[in-house]
């Protein structure tokens, strides 16, 4: 078991055919803009009226995102050869034309054993038995229904990183 | 398109090869009655033609030995032997005169000495009195009369035929002896009869045979023997279409053949041989042809029939799809078996296609229940992420020190420095409410966006809520029963549901859950409506009938209730969504609004109708009929 320092980014790969949910989870789990603007601010309003309560314990995430299965699995397989593994692959069950996401998994979970493997769908056919059967073990799969929180997600996959 | 017709059909197969059957049958026997029944009658014709030959020949030796008894009973008699001695010339004129050769049946008689030289004798010949020479037979040196006017001893005798220039003649000579035998000879006794047309006739006569007889050397042999090579004794068979002839060829006294004897026999018994072969053909023939009829009649009937009535209702069901429709071949027999397993593969296939339909119907409603929630989650999760960040904005001031950052540099011992920062501090404070309101707008953007896409999820699908369900062929009977299981077990006796038994007969095209709902719907406002009449009771009948709607054959389904009924101002309004004649609170059921938009899915439509308020109501549900119903 490993324990992941909140100074070092949590690497997460996204993978989801929808290219809406794309952008909605980069812009959770991703520091835009907004977010350096505000702790800029945050900065000078330390410096300026009291000793600030605010902490930067924020998890910071690193997003690769794609939208096919196959090439979450080419993205996986890059970072493993690269020797900086992804530590959570957040996958959407079904992503036509190409392979699910169950299938993608299993495979990723071949090449990196201690990787989380979240499942995000919007159906509800696949029942969790047989996800954890295709791509164990279940202490490191996890699954969500559509729709959900974003960085609620984010806190989740955090939490994840640390409690591994 | 129908193909009922077969090729070649099994009538036409059973009866031709009935036929050839028959036919070959025929022809078998008549050739093994040939083969055996013609042959044996054939045999006794030969034989019973032999025999008429044996009785002819025999009848001729028969008329020798009575010639020859006659010769002996003269021939060794003191009286003539006297006589021929020159001692008795009495003798010849009580003797041997006229009446004498009459008496005994003789054409010529005549006495010799014992020289050889005629002593006395007599020729008649169709009642005159010829000379003896005329027949150029006695006299000379001709051998045969030797033999017969010349006996050296006791024992000497000469019989048979000779003969003579006036034809044929049976003769027999003996030695003229003592009355007791003894000699020494004194001469020879010769009698003889011409064997003529008269004699000839008398032995057909005697021996019912149709004998002939002519010289050897004037029979016409026809090649197949020479003259010279005629033996004495029968001759070969002569078989002609209508007689049999036998012949014998007899010897003269000298031995030679001589005289050739002929029995012709009609050939009856082959006549009647081949008649009774006929008739044995023709009457098998006869009984083959009505084993035949039978046997036509009986396949017909029990294998033919059923199989083609079987066909026909194949093509029957293929043509309207209506499982439903049973054949009930009433038969004990295999076919029947063959029938009824048809009939129950029939009926299983219809339930089953039913339930296939009806999962299919809710698969497929579960398949696209799946793929819009699928669709709606998936816009939705935008959506919610975007409202997630909206209701941050609202937060955003709460961080923000901009009151306390003004008062600062309203303060006069406030630095230029830190009022600088301050200033910096408000500006960066502006630029993130400007920010946040951007994002926010972008997010509300989003938002509204998803929310399209949900209304364009759900307008999408509301093509899909008219889709009809597929119909089937249902018996009205069997989902009227179903549905009239609506009505509460605890009614007890006082509201009765009559089906009438017809509806067996009707069949319908129609959804059977959606059928089935409607009806159900139907029955249990009926059941409602007469509870609510509070009048102790009451009757739902159930009926059906045909009818006719734009020139479309529709079943007529009629739910009539003794209920509270209703008033002709709500006639037109009872299917309209919202209407209830219910107490509040006790609506039950799927609604008439539902009802009526169910049966206009189904092709049909519905109706109601009623007297008045407490004269009880009737609904009409028109349905297309199913083809046969």
């Amino acid at each position: 078991m490993s324990t992941q320092h909140l100074d070092e980014n949590i690497r997460v790969l996204i993978a989801d055919d929808d290219e809406h949910i794309l952008q909605a989870y980069r812009e959770a789990f991703s520091d835009t803009e907004s977010t350096q603007e505000m702790r800029a601010l945050d900065a000078l309003a330390a410096e300026l009226f009291e000793p600030s309560d605010v902490t930067d314990d924020e998890p910071h995430f690193e997003v690769v995102a794609c939208s096919q299965g196959n090439d979450a699995i080419d993205l996986a397989k890059q970072a493993a050869n690269d020797g900086h593994p992804f530590d959570v692959v957040i996958l959407d069950v079904r992503m036509p034309p190409g392979i699910d996401g169950v299938e993608a998994g299993s495979r990723i979970r071949e090449l990196d054993p201690d990787v989380e493997i979240v499942f995000v769908t919007g159906f509800s056919d696949m029942p969790l038995e047989e996800l954890q059967r295709r791509v164990p073990p279940p202490l490191r799969l996890h699954y969500f229904n559509k729709p959900l929180s974003f960085s609620q997600l984010a806190q989740d996959v955090a939490s994840m990183v640390r409690e591994h | 398109m129908s193909n009922t017709k077969a090729k070649r059909s099994l009538q036409r197969k059973v009866s031709l090869r009935l036929s050839l059957a028959m036919a070959a049958f025929i022809v078998g026997v008549f050739l093994i009655l040939r083969a055996v029944i013609t042959p044996a009658f054939e045999e006794l014709e030969l034989e019973a033609a032999h025999a008429d030959l044996v009785r002819a020949d025999q009848a001729i030796q028969t008329d020798i030995e009575n010639l020859e008894a006659v010769t002996l009973d003269w021939g060794p008699w003191d009286d003539i032997y006297e006589y021929v001695s020159g001692r008795n010339p009495g003798f010849e004129k009580s003797n041997l005169v006229r009446p004498t050769l009459t008496n005994l049946g003789l054409d010529m008689m005549a006495v010799y000495e014992l020289d050889g030289r005629l002593k006395w004798s007599q020729l008649l010949l169709d009642g005159d009195e010829l000379p003896l020479e005329d027949l150029a037979l006695l006299g000379g040196d001709d051998p045969a009369a030797h033999l017969l006017t010349e006996h050296a001893n006791a024992d000497s005798r000469t019989v048979g035929i000779v003969n003579t220039a006036l034809g044929p003649m049976i003769i027999s000579s003996q030695p003229i002896l003592r009355s007791d035998d003894s000699g020494p000879v004194a001469g020879a006794l010769v009698m003889a009869q011409f064997l003529d047309e008269k004699r000839l006739a008398r032995l057909v006569e005697r021996t019912e045979v149709d004998m002939t007889w002519l010289l050897v050397e004037n029979y016409a042999f026809e090649g197949e023997h020479e003259f010279s090579d005629i033996m004495i004794g029968e001759l070969p068979v002569r078989l002609s279409d209508e007689l049999v002839t036998n012949c014998i060829v007899l010897a003269d006294i000298l031995g030679n053949p001589y005289l050739l004897v002929s029995a012709k026999t009609p050939r009856t018994i082959t006549s009647l041989g081949q008649q009774t072969v006929g008739a044995a053909v023709l009457f098998l023939a006869a009984a083959g042809i009505l084993l035949m009829v039978v046997l036509w009649w009986f396949m017909k009937g029990t294998i033919i029939r059923p199989i083609q009535e079987l066909t026909r209702h194949m093509d029957k069901i293929r043509q309207s799809g209506d499982l439903s429709d049973n054949l009930s071949l009433n038969s004990d027999d295999e076919i029947g078996l063959l029938a009824d397993q048809y009939d129950k593969l029939n009926s299983e296939v219809h339930e089953t296609r039913a339930a296939l339909l009806h999962q299919s119907f809710k698969a497929g409603k579960a398949d696209t229940a799946a793929e819009v929630l699928h669709n709606i989650r998936n816009a939705m999760t935008p959506m919610i992420n975007g409202l997630d960040r909206i209701g941050k904005v609202f937060k955003v001031t709460d961080g923000l020190h901009v009151k306390k950052a003004v008062e600062e540099l309203s303060n006069a011992d406030c630095d230029s420095d830190k009022a600088g920062k301050y200033v910096q501090y408000l500006d960066a404070s502006f630029d993130r409410v400007v920010t946040v309101h951007a994002e926010a707008t972008d997010d509300l953007k989003v938002v509204a966006s998803q929310a399209r896409q949900v209304e364009c999820i759900l307008s999408d699908q509301e093509k899909f809520t008219n889709v009809a369900p597929v119909a089937e062929f249902l018996v009205v009977d069997e989902v009227v029963e179903e549905a009239a299981m609506v009505v509460p077990k605890d009614a007890g006796a006082n509201i009765h549901v009559e089906i009438a038994e017809e509806l067996t007969h009707y069949r319908v095209r129609a959804h059977r859950v959606g059928l089935l709902q409607v009806l159900s719907n139907l029955i249990l406002n009926a059941y409602e409506s007469i509870e609510r009449a509070k009048g102790g009771g009451g009757r739902i009948s159930l009926s059906a009938k045909n009818t006719v709607v734009d020139d479309t054959e529709m079943v007529q389904l009629t739910v009539r209730d003794t209920g509270t009924g209703f008033g002709e101002e709500v006639r037109d309004s009872v299917f309209q969504r919202g209407f209830t004649s219910k107490s509040e609170g006790a609506t039950t059921g799927l609604g008439l609004h539902w009802c009526a938009n169910a049966v206009s899915s189904m092709g049909g439509r519905i109706f109601a109708d009623s007297q008045g308020e407490g004269h009880g109501a009737e609904f009409h549900v028109l349905l297309p009929a199913a083809q046969g119903g």
